[in-house]
């Protein structure tokens, strides 16, 4: 209430926003601690840095605490007191002083006597009765009449109106801080500390102790479980609970049924009811889509039949649990086409043989080998129909049949271009024959070259020699006769040397023929097992025999053994050298085909499972990177085989196409193919008596 | 009713026919509606019943439509969306008699396969084939002549004075798989009934390997072959015979081993020898005196000089090709098919470029023969391995017509009298397809 009033007095000293309750704290703050420091906080926090910079000057508590009984002597003891006027001086001695201040405020009151109390209630009803007129008050106490002075009377309205009772008092001093003492030099209380201070306490222990016990005994609990509320949310989602996170068995939530609707009441409204004519309906759909639920209506819950399905959902509900997988399948989720090897399209890597064009028809039987001649001009195929045939690969015509009367095994047509002979396996021997093909020349000199002079007479010690070089005059050649049954046939590159291989010869089982010479030897004494085929190498003086296990690799000139390549397969069929003579593929019975890379390993760099059935022969091409394998499966593969130049590069392997076509027939399919010298194509010899001609 | 009538007018489409056909055969040019759903078929019948009401005697007859230099080969309103163009205005029209064989003749009967057909000559036909004769066939109908001397089949043959007689008698080369090309002469006034047989006058050996083309010169004076053994080579047909008379002992009496009778034979060599491919040259052409194309089973074709034997332009197709011809606008263009079922047309003039302008690709085997129409710019015929022969028209992609009338293989075709096709093949016959009509 001093706001208003500061209004209605403008001669006030402009002492200042002077909040109520504060004056009246003040005499009675140097003996009480309590509000003082509440005071003294009030201060603080107002003006510290004001009252830091005026630290020695003395503050207006401290200052009246010193003046007022100077001023007390100095001030009249009764002066008239006049309203409005402003007093410099107030009355504070002995009882006046306490009457008066008893009168003023209700504060006072309180702090005053209860004796007291009533006197002062009536003399203040007598001063404000007075106030208009004089100022006297009736002291009670002593029995008189106490004329009030005029600046005891402003000291009363000051303290009627809540201020201090003299005008000159600051209330709001600034703060000296009596009990800082940072830099003062000694503490507050300069007593040492009590011993008991850095002694643990005991009873504290005790208690201590006590409440471990306690806890190790399970009597004090921490961790009190919450009171769960035993309901929960019936259609919530369920599939993130903790109670779902079990150990092992991961749970999976069963699917929820949806909320039930007012149709699944059993009152519903009538709009729910399907008419007969729909339920006739639903039982001419399927069961599917059949709903599953019909409404109907009831008078009363009490008439709901039960539900006539209970025992079979039960029952199904049982088999469910029953049949239940137990163990969840933990499934990768991989694409199985980022587990493919990257390979190079096949359209970049054409041309390769894609689609038959040509047949070449004639052969009586199953054609169990062809050989292409050195220019493409021509091939020549043998058959079991006992014929050699020569055909013309332009037109697929049959040029000429040689009717040599047994079974042809092998045919191998000489690689020089300058000799058009014929290497044939015919029944248990070898056949030179003369293709007549080519130029007279070429047919003079081939006629000198397949003419046996005189039989050079052999050791009679020995037994029967390995081979006998007989002339043939029934086809202008030469007959090589083998001690025991030959198989295969192979010319060398320059086309001088061949080689025939005798699968029962034991120690004269491969052997090594000269043409010019006429001259045959067997270098090769010890092989580990059968061998199968046997084949020079393209540039070098190698020279590689295919056993049923092993590749032996031979150099020529030293007569050793220089590598052995372990296929790993059951049997080997059949092998091809890469026209740059480092790479060697093996096809075997089992449809099995080995690339080998000699100078990476002895052991195969690729094994190519591809064939269902015995792999009959393996080929290189002799310009394209291709090479293929024909197998009794009636299929020939054909596959993209590039060697590198760069020995850090290992060949790559792309399987291209699979040809198809050719008939089974006596359960043999494909018996040999042969890639054209120049052109991309393939030749396949079936067991159809038929040989077909694959174009890129 | 309005949007039936719009419907109804969508489906329709003004045309005008026009024709470079003689006046007969020329319909009203005022424009019609015709309905779009139409093909060939019913275009040719609306042309027909027009030419019928302003000729009554008209006789009616397939006829096939141009638009902007496109067959019509699809229902109307397709070919106009397929090619753009706006059914609003009204279209142009242009038909021709339509181009394919009207009557099969009875098929001429040989010993063999009939590797090698020549029809420049219109009334002999020339064929070779596998027993080493060439036969002479007058009028398609007998042989008059039977050309002897090789020891292996016939590849190719040729007429050297095409069409054109002198002093009564027509000269023939033919090539051979003995490595031997051989020059007869036969007199055209041949009685018929009997099947004369004639020695070569002269044998042009030289090859290495067997002769798979030959080709004259358009001024008949020199004979291109291509060989198996890479080389092209040239030879003159007249002259050089004194080189002839110095043939040396031996290869006269390894001649007449190889063919008794003719001691008058006389033997020429090469003019010069063309190297450059390095496989087998499967065909040569000869369109202009300067220039030879040549196509081989290294995949390419190359341009020759006839007078340098430079080496002027070549190109790889990717494909071992087996026939080549030239024709086409002013004979520049070049249409080769080889070891794949597609018959491309290439045009050497334009440059930078390799693909082919055109490929018809309707055969199911290897191409054995390709000729262009000795007169039409646009149609050419070619002969598969799949015993078809098919009628070609640069302006359509489908064939104008395919020949069945083998039963194997078609080694040669060739054109006869422009108006029709004779084809020969595996099945030792040669067939002839009369009635082409090219206008």
């Amino acid at each position: 209430w001093g706001a208003p009033m500061e209004k209605t007095r403008p001669r006030s000293p402009p002492a200042g926003r002077t909040p109520p309750t504060s004056p009246p704290t003040t005499r009675r703050g140097a003996t009480a601690p309590g509000p003082r420091t509440t005071t003294t906080t009030r201060h603080r926090c107002r003006s510290r840095t004001v009252a830091r910079a005026l630290a020695p000057t003395p503050t207006p508590t401290a200052w009246r605490r010193r003046m007022m009984p100077r001023r007390k002597r100095a001030t009249p003891p009764r002066t008239r007191l006049r309203r409005g006027t402003p007093s410099g001086t107030c009355r504070s001695s002995g009882t006046r002083t306490r009457s008066t201040s008893v009168t003023t405020s209700q504060r006072g009151r309180s702090r005053s006597g209860t004796g007291r109390a009533e006197s002062t209630a009536s003399s203040a009803a007598k001063i404000t009765m007075m106030t208009g007129t004089r100022l006297k008050i009736w002291d009670d106490y002593n029995a008189e009449e106490v004329k009030i002075t005029k600046e005891e009377a402003k000291i009363i309205s000051r303290m009627m109106k809540g201020k201090t009772p003299h005008a000159n008092v600051d209330p709001y001093p600034d703060y000296v801080d009596w009990f800082e003492y940072a830099d003062k030099g000694h503490p507050l209380s300069n007593a040492p500390e009590p011993k008991r201070r850095f002694v643990p306490s005991k009873w504290e222990q005790k208690k201590v102790v006590k409440l471990v016990r306690a806890i190790r005994k399970g009597w004090i609990k921490f961790d009190k479980p919450k009171d769960e509320p035993n309901y929960y949310l019936l259609w919530g989602d369920d599939t993130d609970t903790a109670d779902n996170k079990r150990q092992g068995l991961s749970y999976i939530p069963a699917p929820k049924p949806n909320l039930p609707g007012h149709e699944e009441s059993y009152n519903p409204s009538v709009e729910y009811i399907p008419t007969q004519e729909e339920i006739d309906n639903y039982q001419l759909m399927y069961e599917e889509d059949r709903p599953k639920f019909i409404p109907r209506r009831f008078e009363s819950l009490r008439s709901v039949p039960a539900y006539e399905k209970a025992l079979r959902e039960g029952f199904d509900r049982c088999l469910d649990l029953y049949l239940c997988p137990r163990t969840r399948k933990k499934r990768i989720n991989i694409d199985p086409e980022s587990l493919k090897p990257k390979l190079p399209s096949k359209k970049d890597l054409r041309p390769y043989p894609r689609t038959c064009y040509l047949e070449f028809k004639g052969h009586g039987g199953p054609v169990t080998s062809l050989s292409v001649e050195a220019t493409g001009q021509w091939i020549a195929s043998g058959s079991s129909d006992g014929t050699i045939r020569v055909w013309e690969v332009e037109t697929g015509r049959c040029l000429k049949v040689f009717n040599v009367g047994a079974d042809v095994h092998h045919i191998s047509w000489n690689p020089s271009p300058e000799r058009p002979i014929l290497a044939a396996i015919v029944g248990r021997d070898l056949l030179l024959l003369n293709a007549e093909v080519g130029d007279e020349e070429t047919q003079v000199r081939t006629k000198e070259l397949l003419h046996v002079g005189e039989p050079t007479p052999e050791d009679d010690g020995d037994k029967k020699p390995a081979v006998r070089w007989v002339n043939n005059d029934k086809f202008d050649g030469i007959t090589l006769i083998h001690h025991r049954a030959a198989s295969t046939v192979e010319w060398h590159s320059k086309g001088d040397y061949f080689t025939t291989v005798v699968p029962t010869g034991e120690s004269r089982a491969v052997l090594l023929h000269q043409l010019s010479k006429k001259h045959s030897h067997h270098p090769f004494r010890k092989l580990p097992g059968l061998p199968v085929a046997a084949v020079f190498h393209p540039t070098q003086k190698m020279f590689f025999v295919a056993t049923k296990k092993f590749v032996q690799v031979y150099d020529l000139q030293k007569a050793e053994v220089v590598k052995k390549l372990e296929s790993g397969l059951r049997e080997i069929s059949s092998i091809s050298i890469h026209p740059g003579g480092d790479n060697v593929i093996v096809g075997s019975k089992d449809g099995k085909l080995c690339w080998f890379d000699t100078d990476l390993s002895t052991r195969p760099y690729k094994m190519l499972k591809n064939h269902s059935k015995d792999i009959t022969s393996v080929t290189f091409h002799r310009r394209y990177p291709l090479f293929a394998s024909s197998s009794e499966d009636c299929t020939a593969h054909v596959f993209h085989g590039m060697v590198y130049a760069d020995l850090n590069q290992n060949p790559l392997i792309v399987p291209l196409e699979i040809l198809r076509g050719h008939l089974s027939s006596d359960r043999r399919g494909v018996l040999d193919c042969k890639f054209h010298p120049r052109q991309p194509w393939l030749f396949t010899a079936g067991a159809d008596s038929m040989i077909r001609l694959y174009c890129d | 009713a309005a949007a039936a009538m719009d419907a109804d007018a969508s489906r329709q489409v003004r045309v005008r026919f026009v024709t470079k056909l003689p006046p007969p055969l020329r319909a009203p040019p005022t424009a019609i509606a015709v309905p779009a759903e139409l093909s060939r078929m019913g275009l040719s019948e609306i042309v027909n019943s027009l030419l019928l009401s302003a000729e009554p005697d008209h006789q009616a007859q397939p006829f096939d439509f141009i638009v902007d230099g496109e067959l019509v080969r699809m229902p109307l309103h397709q070919f106009l969306l397929a090619k753009g163009i706006s059914a609003e205005r009204v279209l142009e029209l242009e038909y021709i008699k339509a181009v394919a064989p009207r009557k099969q003749e009875p098929p001429l009967p040989h010993d063999d396969w009939v590797s090698a057909v020549d029809g420049s000559n219109p009334s002999f036909i020339l064929t070779g084939c596998y027993d080493g004769l060439a036969r002479i066939w007058k009028d398609a109908a007998e042989c008059t002549q039977v050309l002897e001397g090789h020891s292996g089949a016939i590849t190719s043959a040729s007429f050297i004075n095409k069409g054109v007689e002198t002093d009564g008698s027509l000269h023939v080369v033919t090539g051979s798989k003995d490595r031997s090309l051989r020059l007869f002469k036969f007199d055209t006034s041949v009685t018929i009934g009997s099947s004369k047989r004639i020695g070569a006058y002269k044998i042009l050996p030289g090859h290495t390997s067997s002769i798979q083309s030959i080709a004259v010169d358009p001024s008949r004076n020199m004979i291109c072959s291509a060989s198996w053994d890479t080389t092209i080579k040239l030879w003159a047909v007249e002259g050089s015979e004194e080189d002839s008379d110095t043939v040396s002992v031996k290869k006269r009496r390894m001649n007449s081993d190889a063919s008794g009778p003719e001691e008058s034979q006389l033997e020429g060599s090469a003019s010069s020898t063309l190297l450059g491919h390095t496989q087998c040259v499967s065909s040569v052409a000869w369109p202009e005196q300067r220039t030879i194309y040549s196509a081989s089973w290294d995949h390419s074709v190359r341009q020759w000089d006839a007078q340098t034997g430079r080496e002027t332009w070549n190109m790889f197709c990717g494909k071992a090709l087996n026939c080549l011809d030239c024709g086409g606008e002013g004979s520049s263009l070049i249409a080769a098919g080889g070891s794949d079922p597609v018959l491309r047309v290439w045009d050497p003039r334009k440059p930078g470029t390799t693909a082919p302008i055109f490929q018809f690709s309707s055969h199911s085997s290897w191409i054995s023969a390709c000729k262009w129409h000795p007169s039409s710019w646009f149609h050419l015929i070619s002969s598969s391995f799949d015993g078809k022969v098919m009628l070609w028209d640069l302006r359509t992609a489908w064939p104008l017509a395919s020949v069945d009338s083998h039963k194997d293989k078609v080694l040669c075709a060739d054109w006869w009298k422009g108006d029709s096709v004779i084809s020969g093949g595996a099945d030792s016959k040669l067939c002839i397809s009369s009635g082409v009509e090219i206008a």
